[in-house]
């Protein structure tokens, strides 16, 4: 069978001061579609490098990524963003959203990337922000809405050009219990509707929401259980 | 075309937010557009006004006399010892010379001119009819020039310049009614047309133009005297040096001897006239440089904090698709506005200064002068706009990701 993501022998060095640091070191992963996947790790194991390699702000040092017959690990800084902008939609634990812009201005970001047109964009924006459950705060901007709403917004703003993966980095790690469960309710739907998330967490609950659950210590796999 | 409106937007947002700060580090390029408008249109103001004080002085037309003008050979009191010129001289050049189309001797002085007790200042000239053809920028507007018999009977008749018109007259026609020179009543038999003044400094309106031979029955017979020619050469030189000769036949000079006229033509004028220009324009062009490169350093500064602010925005939108040259363009496009904003600001400025500086002297800023000033604010937009948005386009995400 063919994988959505294909990572094979992965290297990435660090110089910190002329001490050389092996953040990943010969790590091999596949991922397929419509898979649910947890990536846990404690600090230092590597799995915030091993998240902005599949996310591809980042370049192995040695190795190959393959992301839908793509190579990534020749690509320019272009090209990471085009792939970035096609395949991949991001939800950070921070949010990161513009806070100067609405809802709707936010969630239109990525097609403007993509050279949609402005109705489109808008129709599309709207549409995904329904889709999560955002309706009647369009026109909000980010501090005139919950912890829970501004991830929610991320999410549409992940969803609207509609990637082959969701990358999420720690999503409820900024929210109370009562958002975090939301917000992991609307990834257990994702997935339902067939969506291929990868989950970046430190909390074994979280982890558990997923179908596959991959450890990462010290730059490599260390164990890949199916739930 | 999309994408363009859709970095003015972000520009404009970042902008508005930032009102004052962007103000204050507009105001050097207001400095600098203002320095390029205001000297550009002084010197187009200087090119007008000097085309117009020298319509008078057309270049078929040459000056006799004793002074050699703008000669940086020869000291005033040397050639202020020459010998005068000499009514005689007309006669004798005309007969001589091939290239003289017409020529007049011309007296000139100041004095005082005045009706029913109202006094006013004029700048006399006594010369023949023929005067008329050597200047033909000077028009009558009503009456008449004055005839060569009133010329040989040296007639009480006067033709006057608008500016006496309107000072000794106010709306009357003055033609056929009398005013007073001197001791004497004088028929004013024509009025000339509007001439402005010469380079906004003394006006030509207040000629007051007598017969020769009036001016030197009631003047002086001898004294500061010119001969104006006009040639109906092509080559204005070939005239200059055909006239030269025939004066120095005239004045019996050997062949050694320097000349002991002058024979001046306007190029001498425009030459001396780009000199002063050229100096204006170096020194404009100099302090306009420096402020316009002190304006562009207080933009490259700004955009600065502006990518240092924006660290994390740039970090979200390059992990949301977009490229380095998205990022570059949306900074320059940000300093470029700013740029504009103070290159209009300028000329709106400059419009309002040149128009205050009209009622002195002659300034209207050329559209041509303001497209450039707009052009040069773009340029210095994209020019102090460039490293700040490249260093912008060349953040690592993930850096600007985790900046705070």
């Amino acid at each position: 069978m063919s994988f959505i993501i294909s990572l094979k022998d992965i290297e990435r060095f660090y110089d910190v001061g002329g001490e050389v640091v092996r953040a990943l070191d010969g790590l091999d992963l596949n991922i397929s579609a419509n898979e649910y996947i947890s990536i846990m790790g404690p600090s230092g194991s590597g799995k915030s490098t091993l998240m902005n390699m599949i996310g591809c702000l980042d370049t192995p040092t040695n190795g190959t990524y393959e992301f839908e017959n793509e190579y990534v690990h020749e690509m320019d800084e272009g090209q990471l963003a085009s792939i970035r902008n096609r395949k991949i939609g991001f939800v950070f634990q921070t949010f990161n959203l513009l806070p100067k812009s609405s809802a709707l201005r936010n969630v239109e970001v990525p097609l403007i990337y993509a050279n949609i047109s402005k109705k489109e964009r808008i129709d599309r924006a709207k549409e995904s922000l329904i889709d999560v459950g955002l309706e009647d705060r369009m026109h909000h901007k980010p501090n005139e809405l919950s912890g829970g709403q501004r991830q929610r917004v991320a999410i549409a703003r992940a969803l609207v050009n509609k990637p082959s993966i969701i990358l999420a980095d720690e999503p409820t790690g900024n929210l109370d219990s009562k958002s975090g469960v939301e917000i992991l309710n609307i990834f257990n739907q994702l997935h339902d509707k067939g969506n291929t998330i990868i989950l970046v967490t430190h909390e074994e609950e979280v982890a558990k929401n997923a179908k596959r659950m991959i450890l990462i210590l010290d730059g490599k796999v260390k164990s890949d259980i199916k739930n | 075309m999309s994408s363009i409106w859709q970095n003015i937007l972000i520009s404009l947002t970042s902008i508005s937010n930032n009102k004052f700060r962007a103000f204050l580090s507009v105001l050097g390029i207001v400095i600098g557009v203002l320095s390029v408008t205001l000297m550009g249109t002084m010197i187009s103001g200087l090119d007008q006004t000097f085309e117009k004080s020298m319509s008078s002085f057309r270049s078929d037309v040459l000056m006799i006399s004793r002074f050699q003008w703008f000669d940086g050979d020869k000291e005033w009191w040397q050639m202020r010892n020459r010998p005068r010129m000499k009514p005689e001289y007309v006669d004798n050049l005309r007969n001589r010379s091939t290239m003289i189309d017409a020529i007049a001797p011309v007296m000139e002085r100041s004095g005082e001119i005045s009706r029913n007790n109202v006094e006013t200042y004029a700048r006399f000239f006594g010369t023949t009819p023929e005067y008329l053809k050597t200047n033909e920028e000077q028009k009558i507007e009503s009456g008449r020039f004055f005839s060569n018999i009133e010329n040989e009977n040296g007639a009480r008749v006067v033709v006057i310049g608008n500016g006496i018109a309107t000072g000794l007259f106010e709306n009357e026609n003055p033609v056929n009614k009398y005013v007073k020179i001197g001791r004497n009543k004088y028929l004013v038999i024509g009025v000339i047309e509007k001439q402005g003044s010469f380079m906004g400094m003394w006006s030509l309106d207040n000629q007051a133009i007598i017969p020769f031979g009036t001016y030197q029955r009631n003047f002086a017979k001898r004294g500061w005297m010119n001969l104006r020619v006009k040639t109906n050469s092509e080559d204005i030189n070939l005239a200059k040096e055909e006239i030269t000769a025939q004066m120095r036949i005239i004045r019996k000079l050997k062949p050694l001897e320097e000349n002991n006229f002058g024979i001046n033509h306007s190029s001498g004028f425009e030459a001396q006239y780009n000199a002063i220009k050229f100096t204006i324009a170096g020194v404009g062009f100099f302090i306009t440089a420096l402020s316009l490169i002190v304006g562009g350093i207080g933009i490259m500064n700004i955009m600065f904090v502006s990518v240092k602010e924006r660290t994390r925005e740039i970090g979200i939108r390059k992990a949301l698709g977009a490229t380095p040259f998205n990022i570059m363009v949306q900074f320059l496009t940000e300093s470029i506005i700013i740029c504009l904003m103070g290159g209009v600001l300028a000329i709106g400025i400059s419009f309002i200064i040149s128009d205050i500086i009209n009622d002195f002297f002659p300034s209207t800023m050329p559209i041509k002068l303001a497209l450039f000033s707009i052009l040069i604010s773009v340029l210095i937009g994209v020019i102090s706009g460039f490293i700040p948005s490249s260093r912008a386009s060349k953040l690592d995400p993930i850096e600007a990701l985790r900046y705070e």
